[in-house]
């Protein structure tokens, strides 16, 4: 029944190669943009030749993460094929994958048993087709190395051998995970995958993707959002050599959502074509009802709100009292402005129309809501879109919005030709979806042996959800369990409010959201409370957290803790694991020793994307200020698959997270943002990086959590708190180091 | 008459406290440089060839200029002075090291879209002629002497002034750069005229 | 106007703009998009190539530079993709997005040609005008030494 491959190919088809199979499960629904539950089947993840080659598909969009390194190397372990000889493929936006919003930290955790699921259903299929092949129970047959083997008579028979036989067989419908310690490569340092594409140039970005006949296009967009075309003379842009159309977008309608913003493309043969008419046009703005929105006015407008009561939140005990008659009572105000993404790749997509049915290659991070989203705006059934996912040069958040592939389709469309919009560096600084702007006040009351007893926060900043819905004022749920609601104290009185921030410029998500400014505040805070009261602020910070315990909403004062969409018994606020990485870090830092030797070494730990992450940064004086020359980064984010792309997360955290700190700042003036490339909005360089950054993993049995943005929050506060120390100033508001 | 009421005007002003003799700062307040006829009721040579430098210096002492001659080893930018970003260091022939040579980023002339500048020869003057955060007659004392010039005559230097495309580059920055006082031209013919009353020094 | 260029040991008549960069030339003209754009303003170093050696920004650079001169890309820095920086880059690790490698492998090998044995110091210097948001930095260090251990 074993038919050679090039017979099997002849009669069957390349495409139909592999396991047909019917195995269905939920995936589970994302964190952010909701997907409707959706199915996916076994083998539109698995597909194994009867050469015997296994290819996985990986679903979710690669942008740094390292996920094409890591969840087809778990789905091979479960399915008992050699990683090192798998094919990895990257999926269409599609919902027989489920949730493809790669956003939150969610491939690992949300995927975890799902995966393996998945890879254990085509096992079993496998061992039953060499059951039948040998008429041997089932039972006592394992699978590994690509074949399957019977332990009692040494047999064995290859995948490629078995794949007919098995694609004959009905599905499991409940198949059995392996014992994680069979998991051979689970928690190890595994390969990268695509290193040697990306040394040789040859990872295909978006802005990689070629098909005959294209053009390209660049857009001048409103400055102010829900801005307008006022006057156009597009005269000069036309007649510049390689440029073959002008074409104005439809003008968005609030809320923005993902819409394009609107404007004028200029579409050409070429980029250099379409940016030189770009700048060809003669193009005066209608500014329209954002366009007095001034980011510096905001900032007073934001403090005036969280100096003032707001809307309770968290409450536990009688705050007012407790400031009152504290002995010692500490406040302090934080400021964290816009900031930008700013991914290496900037923006681009292809889109190819054809009557009613589109095909874009696109860096986005959520394929199947590009999908809908390019639908909607042609018109036709979502089934006619194909969205191929390219490698993202950096997602951080920005990509996972589609705006651009909706140009990409609009104008493909208008033209008849297959259009790639190119976004420039500018485009993508000044048209983004903004980390929010927030203003925090902090109070507590302290009693005479140094024991807070009172924690009083304040916030206010725009919340993501204003971009969808019109209307929205405060922070939802989600946003506040971002490291308010869900903060572990040992107080007895503490209330967290709200205050009003209208939304004036799309805010979005940006790598670990909330948690920046939330972590920045809560963690600087304790510092402070530590310099305060004479102490050492691992000790402050252990003394606030309090003992090991679960802690759940009662104790937090709150109805519900969003928990990052997980429910608290899979994974608790678990102050012990708290504990843990204060404890590991200082130690691996020599926290006492090094203090003692005179460095300054700041201390930040905070749990986010249900992983807790503690940071040392040293800083040191230079000739020219300060600089952060060392950093420790202890991590426990439970169960980890690739080890090592987990630390590299960790370690370009501190990095990513440095630049927003010592550097961010977006700023609006007349509804326009003033920052245009990377000489005003700054990246820490080469220089400034840290000499080290040591990380390491605590092990844990613990339910993965997230790690692409866990590293993030920890680290602002880390290095306030070690500038202080060695500078004894307060750093309260980023950029710590302005321009 | 007027010229010589804002010289006088301007003599007692502080603009360069470390000079040995106050600078003339005819026409300040413009982007204009004055011309040599200008400093013509000075009476004394020396006197009006130490106004003449003065004037000059007022495009030496630019930041279009002065950005790309430091003491240090980086060059600046902008009207502040601000380090240059990305940090580069001088190399051993004022032009970079490799893989981060002058060349590297700048072309020989200004780009039709991008803000970098550019002009033949893009690079760092040598330490020995700093200009940034020096006085006018810092400059002159410097530029006069052989050893610190590149063994330049007074008339290379001017022809250096006059002609040199990296020194004219000074009046055309591009984008939103302001460019250096006056031009070229009247920079040349005040240089020559320093150069006729005796090259004296503030 | 055209403008004869050797790209990668392969000869090129460009027949263009002398004033697009070659960033696009290299892109959009020859098909080689292993250079990447990431900021049109020399500021990031992802477009970094070599012209007759030294290390330039494709994006700023205009094709008439380029007249008569060699151009390597990523594409051509060894024939198999083996050079000893792109052997190092995988071994450590290195990339995480890897969209601005290319332009960091590029401003790597040109650092290295010049000075086989750089310190800490030495690679700060010289790989300052590269960007990576991804923060690699520390292991773009390591790498480097790692390529220049004889």
């Amino acid at each position: 029944m074993i038919l050679g491959r090039r017979a099997f190919l002849a009669s069957v088809g390349a495409a139909t190669t592999g396991l047909a199979l019917g195995l269905y499960r939920e995936a589970e629904a994302g964190r952010t943009a909701p997907v409707p539950v959706a199915t996916a089947r076994m083998n539109d993840f698995i597909q194994i030749g009867t050469d015997g080659q296994v290819t996985i598909v990986c679903h979710r969009s690669e942008m740094g993460q390292g996920i094409r390194s890591s969840l087809p190397v778990l789905i091979a372990d479960e399915l008992g094929a050699d990683h090192t000889k798998i094919k990895v493929v990257q999926g269409d936006g599609d919902p027989k994958y489920g949730d493809q919003n790669t956003d939150g930290s969610t491939s690992i955790r949300n995927f975890f048993d799902l995966m393996r699921t998945i890879g254990a259903g085509a096992r079993e299929m496998l061992i039953a087709s060499a059951a039948a092949e040998w008429h041997v129970p089932a039972a006592r047959l394992v699978a590994h190395d690509d074949a399957v083997h019977d332990p009692k008579t040494k047999k064995s028979l290859s995948f490629a051998q078995l794949v007919l036989g098995a694609a004959g067989l009905p599905p499991p419908r409940s198949p059995k995970l392996r014992p994680l310690a069979e998991l051979a490569h689970l928690g190890t340092d595994l390969p990268l995958r695509d290193g040697p594409a990306y040394v040789q140039g040859t990872a295909k970005y978006a802005a990689d993707i070629i098909v005959p006949g294209m053009l390209v296009a660049v857009i001048a967009r409103p400055p102010a959002n829900l801005g307008k075309v006022g006057t156009l003379d597009a005269t000069r842009a036309r007649a510049m050599p390689g440029v073959r159309a002008v074409v104005t977008l439809p003008v968005p309608v609030a809320p923005l959502a993902s819409q394009p913003l609107g404007g004028v493309a200029v579409i050409a043969d070429h980029t250099w074509a379409a940016l030189r008419g770009r700048a060809a046009l003669d193009l005066q703005w209608d500014a329209g009802p954002n366009g007095t929105y001034d980011s510096t006015a905001y900032t007073q407008a934001l403090l005036a709100a969280v100096r003032a009561p707001g809307e309770v939140i968290r409450k536990v005990g009688d705050v007012d009292a407790a400031l009152a008659s504290a002995a010692t009572r500490v406040e302090a105000e934080y400021v964290v402005p816009h900031l930008v993404h700013a991914p290496m790749e900037p923006m681009a997509a292809l889109a190819r129309v054809d009557k009613d049915r589109c095909e874009v290659w696109a860096c986005t991070q959520d394929p199947q809501d590009a999908r809908e989203a390019v639908a909607a705006a042609l018109k036709i059934p979502k089934e006619n879109v194909t969205i191929h996912v390219t490698f993202l040069g950096g997602g951080f958040g920005r990509k996972s919005i589609p705006d651009f592939c909706v140009e990409a389709a609009l104008l493909a469309r208008e033209v008849k030709a297959p259009v790639r919009v190119q976004w420039t560096r500018e485009d993508e600084i000044q048209h983004a979806y903004y980390h929010t702007h927030s203003a925090q006040t902090l109070a507590a009351g302290l009693d005479a042996a140094g024991n807070v007893v009172a924690w009083r926060q304040r916030a206010a900043y725009p919340s993501i959800g204003a971009t969808f819905k019109d209307g929205v004022t405060h922070p939802s749920g989600g946003e506040l369990g971002q490291g308010l609601t869900d903060l572990p104290l040992a107080i007895p009185n503490v209330r967290f409010e709200t205050g009003a921030a209208p939304q004036h410029v799309r805010i979005g998500w940006m790598r670990s959201v909330n948690n920046v400014q939330q972590a920045f505040a809560v963690q600087s805070f304790i510092d402070e409370l530590a310099h305060a009261t004479r102490r050492d602020m691992r000790d402050m910070l252990l003394r606030v957290l309090g003992p090991a315990r679960k802690v759940d909403e009662r104790e937090l004062g709150v109805d519900k803790v969003s928990n990052y969409g997980a429910k608290l018994a899979d994974h608790p606020i678990d102050v012990a694991r708290y504990h843990r990485v204060i404890e590991r870090v200082t130690e691996l830092a020599q926290w006492d020793k090094q203090r003692a030797a005179g460095r300054a070494l700041g201390l930040a730990v905070h749990r986010s994307f249900l992983s807790y992450i503690g940071v040392v940064a040293s800083a040191v004086k230079t000739p020219t200020g300060w600089a952060i020359d060392e950093a420790w980064v202890v991590g426990d984010a439970g169960i980890v698959v690739n080890a090592e792309r987990v630390r590299s997360q960790l370690e370009g955290a501190v990095i990513f997270a440095m630049s927003s700190a010592l550097h961010g700042q977006i700023t609006m003036k007349a509804g326009a943002v003033e920052q245009r490339n990377f000489h005003d909005y700054r990246l820490v360089r080469m220089p400034a990086a840290p000499r080290a950054i040591h990380v390491e993993l605590i092990k844990s049995d613990a339910k993965p959590g997230g790690i692409g943005e866990p590293g993030v929050p920890p680290v602002a506060p880390a290095i306030a708190n070690a500038a202080f120390a060695l500078t004894g100033v307060r750093l309260r508001t980023f950029p710590m180091q302005p321009i | 008459m007027k010229y010589a009421f804002v010289l006088l005007a301007a003599c007692s002003a502080p603009a360069h406290p470390a000079a040995a003799v106050p600078i003339p700062d005819i026409a300040r307040a413009t982007d204009e440089l004055a011309a040599p006829d200008a400093f013509a009721p000075i009476a004394d040579r020396a006197t009006r060839s130490r106004a003449l430098f003065g004037e000059a210096a007022r495009v030496f002492t630019s930041p279009r200029c002065v950005n790309c001659h430091p003491a240090d080893d980086s060059p600046r930018q902008g009207d502040r002075h601000a380090l240059h970003d990305p940090p580069i260091v001088r190399g051993p022939a004022n032009h970079g090291i490799p893989p981060l040579e002058c060349a590297t980023c700048h072309q020989d002339a200004n780009l039709p879209l991008a803000r970098v500048p550019g002009a033949p020869n893009w690079s760092l003057a040598p330490s020995t002629m700093p200009w940034l955060d020096r006085t006018p007659s810092q400059i002159c004392v410097q530029l006069k002497d052989p050893a610190r010039n590149g063994g330049k005559s007074l008339a290379q230097i001017h022809d250096h002034v006059a002609h040199d495309p990296l020194v004219a580059w000074g009046w055309a920055p591009g984008k939103d750069r302001k460019p250096a006082p006056g031009s070229a031209a009247q920079l040349a013919a005040l240089v020559q005229a320093w150069i006729d009353t005796g090259a004296e020094c503030p | 106007m055209s403008v004869k260029l050797v790209v990668n040991g392969a000869p090129h008549d460009v027949d263009a703009d002398p004033d697009m960069p070659l960033l696009w030339v290299l892109r959009d003209l020859l098909k080689l998009t292993g250079t990447k754009y990431g900021c049109g303003e020399a500021l990031c170093g992802a477009c970094t190539v070599h012209l007759d050696g030294h290390a330039v920004r494709a994006c700023v650079t205009p094709l008439r530079r380029a007249a008569g001169k060699a151009v390597t890309t990523i594409e051509g820095l060894a024939p198999d993709g083996d050079h000893p920086l792109q052997k190092a880059w995988v071994e450590l690790g290195v990339p995480q997005c890897g969209f601005c490698q290319a332009g960091q492998i590029m401003s790597a090998a040109v650092l290295l040609a010049a000075n086989p044995t750089p310190t800490d110091a030495d690679i700060d210097r010289a790989m300052a005008g590269n960007l990576c948001r991804c923060g690699t930095y520390v292991r773009i260090r390591a790498a480097i030494k790692l390529a220049a251990k004889p």
